[in-house]
């Protein structure tokens, strides 16, 4: 199965409530046949911009990441019942990142000369 | 020894000139003084849309553009990491998209912008 990762970005609340948030859509998840690897609290910051969701105006959120392995229809499935939520904010699924660091060999000065005139013929 | 004497012409035993004269010519083989390839600032570093600090330091404090490749110098990849990741973190609501984050405002200056006076 695919491994996906959920940005979540909650209302900003007191901790039972975000909890019950965040409980409510593992189990969603799981109920779905997905398996939830790690969940971390990346804090709860002042949002880069003012957000406007279900007829709030929002100003600071909690910001979650979930990471697990699903299948791929759970997406669109998940994004509506997200979107249904009133206490989620933005929320966005993505491929998990493959952090590939090594083999980075520098910069490889290239021969422009060549490649341009070869392209006037 | 034998080579200097073939300069001047003079004889030596057949067999020995062959093997001098192939023995002057200079070994080919790539250049050993050659520089290892310059590195970009962000060669070995994973570029995630999670790190807003390290995104922000490519981007313009006063409109929140991204800058070029003349002005960060970094290579095609990073540079297209980069311009994605920042993008990401615009839409997902890590990032502020108008200007860059006043608490990063301090952080040491990699790209050399230069303002028109």
């Amino acid at each position: 199965m695919p491994r996906y990762e959920l940005a979540l970005i909650l209302k900003a609340m007191q901790r039972p409530e975000t909890a019950a948030v965040l409980k409510r859509t593992v189990e969603a998840l799981m109920e779905r046949g997905a398996v939830v690897r790690n969940l971390e609290n990346l804090g709860e910051r002042a949002l880069p911009y003012k957000i406007s969701k279900h007829k709030q105006r929002h100003r600071r959120g909690g910001y979650f990441l979930v990471d697990f392995e699903g299948p791929p229809s759970i997406v669109s499935t998940m994004m509506d019942h997200l979107g249904r939520d009133i206490d989620v904010i933005r929320r966005t699924f993505l491929k998990h990142p493959v952090s590939k660091t090594e083999e980075c060999s520098g910069i490889i000065p290239v021969n422009y000369e060549d490649k341009l005139i070869a392209k006037k013929k | 020894f034998c080579a200097a004497a073939l300069l001047w012409g003079r004889r030596c035993s057949s067999r020995q000139e062959e093997v001098s004269v192939k023995s002057d010519y200079p070994i080919q083989m790539e250049n050993p003084y050659k520089e290892p390839p310059r590195k970009c600032v962000l060669c070995g570093i994973n570029v995630d849309y999670k790190n807003v600090q390290l995104l922000s330091q490519f981007v313009s404090p006063h409109t929140g553009r991204i800058y070029g490749r003349h002005i960060t110098g970094l290579c095609n990849k990073k540079q297209k990491e980069i311009t994605k990741a920042i993008k990401r973190a615009h839409v997902f609501g890590f990032m502020p998209v108008m200007f860059k984050n006043p608490s990063f405002l301090m952080d040491p200056k990699i790209c050399n912008i230069k303002y028109p006076e």
